[in-house]
């Protein structure tokens, strides 16, 4: 149990990667691929965050007295993610919007009928 | 003393200065792109002889490094900003004409966003940092592949844009195990302690970083995206894809595996994936009937040159890598640029089409005739001495492992060779359908390309122009122990 406990967020994240890695191979249609670039990119979140965190750890606000510098999280990760978030709505929308073009040329979001190129 | 930050700060600015400009007038948006890079190329210029004697290390925010985000100035990353300066100079004062249709402000935008993405990609010495710029470089690419929005566009950029968003995920993957080994990002303080992990913990966060930056780089396996990516993208932006956005992506391999990492093992994989790369770029770009593609499928096979270089190791090597990395770009650069106007004037993307142009349009067939000699490696111009020197490289190894891959690579020239002189020579040689039209391509698109045919020449003729920064460049990926010591000296 201590080891579900200790762990459960890493375990959680990587779910949702493989979730994510798995939807983007397997499924046909645009939007459940973009769907699970969703979903990786909050798996790939989730890890970033568990990385710095303590448990009951409290937020590292230095100016505030009577807070025990040994439970304070980590930042830096935090900042990353939240970088990472506003990188993942930018390749999110992006990819919605070409999923709008891609539909009103070929008329299907089917991926395995849409094959032009080849090699 | 200019501050490398301005490399950064001046073109993203003017970047998102475009809207607004745009609100005033239609026609200010595309003079912006030529202005900041000639500022980067002027800056970058400025920087190279101060940099060749001591590495310029700047930190924001007033910290001291590691706990600041910093920027490194070195040999390697003012040279590869000198390079992105120029080539996306010449490439932007083709695109003032080239670039007519559709909303041509965002296009200059995302142009100058693309160049930022991959200058700080060179010049930063966060590995978080790296990651963001690669971003920026990446989905302003895909953003431009789809520009002209006919189906091929949409339908490439939508390949690129989830192999890329994987690729990143999982380069984000291997930056946040890297932190939770070692707590930093500084990539000189990663460096430092990366003795103090077990080698299977550091292998795995290595594997993920190499397989991200990997996609971009588009090393074998990982390379679907790229011609169709590269065929369907307007001809200026498939310049600039081909000969500074992949490029990117190979140097944060080789700054990863190098500097960080100094994984001297896992370098001979590399260079078998490198031979690999070459070996099915060339073998699809000779059945190639489309032009576009088949210059796409002969970037795949350069990257893979390069990356063998590079795996070498040796002064010689990375330097020998290096100098195919900058004749790669102005040669490929120069086929694009001069491909796009052929196309324009015949509309088709065929080869056989192509029948004949040589008379109808001399300069604009010049042009890609010595882009194409340069890349197979023809004495004077720029490719002949940098493929020499990847052969002299790969024998002074005196290694069986090193020489069989180099008579592989060979193998892949004379490939190459093959269908880059039946391009020519049907350029030249036949007679030609008699359609009437095709006029020689504008002023504006002749200047470049003649300034990149003059480099392609003066540097093949003469290479110890640059040489000696390739030389400091090089040891200055080799050198780990001088690289960490110029960033943190001030703490140790």
């Amino acid at each position: 149990m201590s080891f579900l406990n200790s762990y459960i967020y890493y375990i959680g994240a990587f779910g949702l990667i493989l979730i994510g890695l798995y939807i983007i191979l397997v499924k046909h249609n645009l939007i459940k691929v973009i769907i699970g670039l969703g979903i990786l990119d909050t798996g790939v979140n989730l890890f970033l965050i568990s990385v710095g965190y303590i448990t009951k750890g409290t937020a590292p606000i230095f100016s505030r007295s009577g807070i025990d510098s040994e439970r304070m999280v980590d930042p830096v990760p935090q900042a990353l993610v939240l970088t990472a978030i506003v990188i993942g709505v930018a390749v999110l929308a992006l990819a919605l919007s070409l999923a709008i073009r891609l539909y009103q040329h070929y008329g299907t979001l089917n991926l395995r009928k849409i094959r032009e190129q080849k090699w | 003393m200019v501050n490398p930050v301005l490399l950064i700060a001046v073109p993203l600015g003017l970047a998102f200065a475009i809207p607004v400009l745009s609100l005033f007038s239609k026609r200010i948006a595309k003079f912006v792109p030529p202005i900041a890079l000639s500022f980067n190329l002027i800056v970058s210029m400025l920087l190279l002889p101060k940099v060749l004697e001591i590495p310029l290390i700047v930190s924001i925010g007033g910290w001291r490094p590691p706990f600041c985000i910093n920027l490194v100035a070195g040999p390697l990353g003012v040279l590869f900003s000198a390079i992105i300066a120029l080539v996306g100079l010449l490439v932007s004062i083709y695109a003032l004409d080239y670039i007519k249709e559709g909303a041509t402000e965002k296009y200059h935008m995302l142009y100058i966003l693309l160049l930022t993405g991959a200058t700080g990609v060179v010049l930063t010495g966060d590995i978080f940092n790296l990651f963001v710029f690669f971003e920026i470089l990446c989905i302003s690419s895909y953003a431009l592949v789809a520009y002209l929005r006919e189906r091929s566009g949409i339908e490439s950029a939508v390949k690129y844009l989830i192999q890329g968003a994987v690729g990143s995920s999982l380069l984000l993957i291997g930056i946040g195990l890297l932190y939770g080994l070692f707590g930093t990002l500084n990539m000189a303080d990663i460096a430092q302690n990366i003795k103090s992990a077990s080698p299977v913990s550091v292998f795995v966060p290595m594997v993920l970083i190499i397989t991200g930056l990997g996609v971009e780089a588009a090393i074998f396996p990982l390379n679907a995206w790229l011609p169709d990516a590269h065929s369907s993208a307007p001809s200026s932006i498939s310049a600039i894809l081909s000969g500074i956005a992949i490029e990117i992506g190979l140097y944060a391999v080789a700054r990863v595996i190098f500097t960080i990492f100094g994984a001297q093992s896992f370098l001979l994989f590399l260079a078998l994936l490198g031979i690999l790369t070459l070996l099915v770029g060339e073998m699809c770009a000779f059945s190639q009937n489309n032009i576009k593609r088949m210059l796409a499928y002969s970037s795949i096979g350069q990257i893979g040159l390069i990356l063998f270089a590079l795996a070498i190791a040796t002064s010689y090597g990375v330097t020998s890598g290096l100098f195919q990395l900058v004749s790669h770009t102005l040669s490929k650069a120069l086929l694009f640029l001069a491909t796009g106007y052929m196309i324009y004037q015949t509309g088709s993307l065929q080869i056989s089409d192509l029948e004949g142009m040589g008379k109808k349009m001399p300069l604009a067939c010049l042009a890609f005739t010595v882009g194409a000699f340069s890349l197979v490696g023809l004495p004077p111009f720029i490719g002949f001495p940098s493929k020499f020197l990847i052969i002299r490289a790969a024998l002074a190894t005196k290694e069986t492992y090193f020489c069989v891959l180099i008579g592989l690579a060979l193998l892949g020239t004379v490939i190459e060779a093959g269908y880059f002189f039946r391009v020519v020579q049907l350029l030249y040689f036949k007679g030609g359908k008699i359609n009437p039209g095709p006029k020689e391509a504008p002023v504006t698109a002749l200047i470049p390309m003649f300034i990149f045919v003059v480099l392609i020449v003066v540097v093949g003729v003469y290479p110890k122009l640059v040489t000696d920064v390739l030389n400091s460049a090089a040891s200055e990926l080799l050198s780990r122990t001088e690289y960490i010591k110029a960033v943190l000296g001030s703490i140790l």
